[in-house]
């Protein structure tokens, strides 16, 4: 008897499988057949792909195979095995960060994020699998997919509808857009880490930070680890509009680190200038982790 | 500058045009036509702000101006306005074009609303050190830089609100004003609601729908027009050391706006006059607390002395440095600084509704907190 | 575009052709999606239309609504009855949520046969 949980909590954790690339750049010609099959008359893809095309260039192809370390390959060969034979696929649930230019190279990686069961369904007993993918331009994660699918054992009678998901979408946080120039700093904060970027030739320290030191010209930047703690140069009370993902009337501090560089975040307390702060990370989700200031009591 | 403005032309200034930004661009171009008393055919130019969503051609189509031999864009949100007289001013000097209209229009009330959080702006690499951790806003951009200027010189929200309140005192004499025959008392100024501490709502500009054209052509073709020139006697545009778009918040002094010092240094030198000679002065004031600081970068006062310099009722339209007559965009409308420069040609003119005597120069700004730029228009 | 607005009902034939040139276009060469015999072989009644072109579908009735300059940021469907060649797929959508320019809209996919596709778009609408 294979023990499907067991099987998934193995592939869950070997996390994400190697990025594979897409055959093709962004491309007009591939963008202009899909407008034309689509019946898309939308003008503004000229320079950028439709964002329901992401999963497109990453399509294996006429001959493509999965390959091996793809985890819902591998979650479909342990429920066939385990006699879940039949497959349909239920929801596809993508986040566009950004449109994709011509010219752009994807890639796109995908970790095994769920699998639950076994459940009755109109169409069978069977497991809902959920896998993440997300892609890439270089270090740039530009869109995510959540896709799930339904492997089951065909009942009798197939009904129309698989089991409802149900999926409460709400308003989300502003997210940073992050590149090859200021990756450290997220990375950082996933870490548990204020870092400051620090000159490789100079040692200027800078925030924001910047491909070139504005100094001596290098462009090795570096950067030290803050100790997090600073003092309130300016402040806003932000009443009015609503904020994305945030409760008005909150406080967002400038605040001057002990090392010399200004940095902004939220604050969680009754503000004035010259007071003592200390960061804070919140993580909002896997990928991003926030820093924000509170007060700090040590003088 | 061999350069005059000799023709100005806009729209109504509402809520809710009904109209397409395009429609509005079109009108106020052919009104600035029609006030230059030159045709459509005459127009080889055409300038515009860079967040314009109004394409050169689709403007020259509308209007029926065959050929174009020079077309621009400005970056950077209002700073743009005083610098697309200055593209239009060094195109007709240089010889690229003979007759360059500037133009500016928007639905920025019933459609795209710039004091709304721009979800889409945190893609910008500079705006993921701000976006993100919740300040999202112009409104809540420009109070970082007010609350330490507050911290600093021991300016007050009152000392604000004055600003407000003069603005609004002129255009309730302004009929094309959206606040005609609305004037303000520092009291409601005071009881009016946070938008971001310490700006309340009448520390921040009204949402306006319109346009606003200006015709731009050598000071020879300007003497065989109808219109009184107003002669562009100094343009530039301004931006500083480590300069960003409304969160220059990482240089060493932030009670400033350096780059309104290189505008003001680039005014003076260029035209020749200094801040005593200065009869009207439009200043931009999509915020009240970047209107004192102006006073001070362009010289009409010191450091920190600005609230002082209000308070003494210089502003006033009979004291020594009357400010926006038309009622700026606290009063007459939001048009990114264009309705600004077209009071300025009124005052030049002698036509305004809140005329000034004697009026020799003027002095505009563009866009505060972000790369600007600024004009001294004068007599011939 | 206000909450409780609704999208005008939009009707997609789904002909053969459609199926097939959308399944290419989307590069999804699984033989279900172009070959009716290999279908029908499989149980299904014919050929029928592929995730990748319903997730296309979705996203254009949203921009042909909302217009050319809308922000598409995410689509979440999820997946019902087949929509097969020969069926017409009639879309319904209505305007859920509206955070300043951000707009949530309520998106159901139809053929005789049941709903095809359910589920929400989130757009940014500049002006």
């Amino acid at each position: 008897m294979i023990d499907v949980e067991k099987e998934a909590a193995r592939i869950a954790e070997q996390g994400e499988s190697a990025p594979r690339l897409a055959r093709d750049p962004i491309n007009l010609p591939m963008i202009n057949n899909w407008l034309e099959a689509i019946g898309d008359q939308h003008p503004g893809y000229t320079e950028v792909a439709p964002p329901a095309m992401v999963q497109v260039w990453t399509m294996a192809g006429l001959h493509g195979q999965r390959t091996l370390d793809d985890p819902l390959g591998q979650m479909m060969g342990i429920l066939d095995e385990a006699g879940y034979t039949s497959v349909v696929a239920t929801n596809s649930d993508q986040t566009y960060h950004r449109y994709l230019r011509l010219g752009e190279q994807l890639s796109v990686t995908t970790s095994l994020e769920d699998v639950t069961g076994p459940k009755r369904t109109g169409l069978g007993e069977g497991w809902f699998v959920t896998t993440r993918s997300t892609w890439w331009v270089g270090d740039e994660a530009v869109a995510e997919m959540r896709f799930r699918v339904l492997k089951f054992r065909p009942a009798q009678k197939p009904a129309q509808k698989p089991e409802p998901v149900e999926e409460t979408p709400k308003a989300q946080a502003i997210r940073p857009s992050v590149n090859r120039d200021t990756e450290y700093f997220w990375e950082g904060t996933r870490l548990g880490e204020l870092r400051i970027q620090r000159c490789g030739g100079c040692g200027l320290l800078r925030h924001p930070p910047g491909p070139m030191c504005p100094e001596c010209g290098a462009t090795k930047p570096k950067y030290l680890v803050s100790e997090g703690h600073g003092v309130i140069y300016s402040y806003v009370v932000h009443h009015h509009p609503q904020v994305p993902g945030k409760q008005t009337p909150f406080v967002i501090a400038l605040v001057e680190l002990d090392e010399g560089v200004r940095m902004l975040g939220e604050f969680d307390g009754e503000p004035s200038v010259g007071q003592r702060v200390e960061v804070v990370f919140t993580e909002v989700d896997d990928e991003l982790t926030m820093p924000s200031w509170r007060p700090r009591a040590d003088r | 500058m061999n350069a005059a403005i000799v023709g100005i032309g806009a729209t109504d200034f509402s809520k809710d045009s009904g109209r397409s930004e395009l429609q509005l661009a079109a009108e106020a171009v052919r009104a600035a036509l029609a006030d230059a008393g030159l045709e459509p055919s005459d127009v080889d130019g055409l300038v515009s702000f860079t967040m314009d969503t109004n394409a050169e051609i689709a403007v020259a189509r509308e209007l029926g101006i065959p050929e174009l031999t020079f077309f621009s864009r400005v970056h950077y949100g209002g700073g743009a306005a005083c610098a697309t007289v200055q593209q239009a001013a060094m195109a007709v000097e240089t010889g690229a074009a003979k007759v360059v209209v500037c133009y500016r229009a928007f639905n920025e009330r019933s459609g795209h609303r710039f004091g709304q959080v721009q979800t889409a702006a945190a893609a910008n690499i500079d705006n993921s050190w701000s976006y993100p951790m919740g300040l999202g806003t112009p409104a809540a951009m420009v109070a970082m830089f007010a609350r330490r200027y507050m911290h600093e010189y021991g300016a007050t929200s009152e000392d604000f609100g004055r600003i407000a309140v003069i603005d609004r005192k002129h255009a309730a004499t302004n009929p094309h004003a959206w606040f005609h025959d609305r004037p303000i008392t520092l009291d409601d100024h005071q009881s009016s609601r946070w938008i971001a501490e310490p700006l309340r709502l009448l520390d921040c500009c009204q949402e306006s729908d319109g346009g606003v054209a200006l015709v731009v052509t050598s000071q020879e073709r300007a003497r065989d027009l109808p219109q009184k020139p107003a002669h562009v006697k100094a343009a530039t545009q301004g931006s500083s050391v480590d300069q960003f778009t409304m969160t220059s918040y990482y240089r060493d002094d932030l009670t400033r706006l350096p780059e309104m010092g290189v505008v003001a240094r680039g005014l003076w030198e260029k035209s020749g006059i200094g801040p005593s000679d200065v009869d009207v002065a439009v200043l931009y004031d999509h915020f009240t607390p970047f209107v004192l600081v102006q006073l001070e970068e362009l010289g009409f006062c010191g450091r920190g002395e600005a609230k002082d310099f209000v308070a003494s009722g210089a502003l006033e339209l009979d004291g020594t440095l009357p400010l926006n007559p038309h009622g700026g965009q606290l009063g007459e409308a939001y048009l990114h600084g264009m309705n600004g420069i077209a009071e300025g040609v009124r005052q030049i003119r002698g036509t305004a509704v809140n005329q000034v005597g004697g009026v020799e120069h003027v002095l505009v700004t563009a866009g505060t907190g972000v790369p600007t730029s600024g004009l001294v228009l004068g007599q011939g | 575009m206000r909450i409780g607005d609704s999208l005008p009902e939009w009707h997609v034939e789904a002909t053969p052709t459609f199926v097939i040139s959308t399944a290419l276009a989307t590069r999804d060469f699984q033989d279900v999606h172009h070959d009716r015999d290999l279908a029908i072989q499989r149980g299904s009644k014919d050929i029928f239309i592929n995730i990748l072109t319903t997730t296309g579908l979705v996203q254009r009735y949203v921009t042909d609504w909302a217009g050319p300059h809308a922000l598409v940021r995410q689509v979440n469907i999820r997946l019902g009855a087949p929509c097969f060649a020969y069926d017409t797929l009639k879309f319904f959508g209505q305007v859920v949520e509206r955070e300043q320019q951000d707009l949530t809209i309520e998106v159901v996919g139809r053929t005789a046969h049941g709903d095809h596709v359910t589920g929400t778009v989130k757009i940014e609408v500049p002006a």
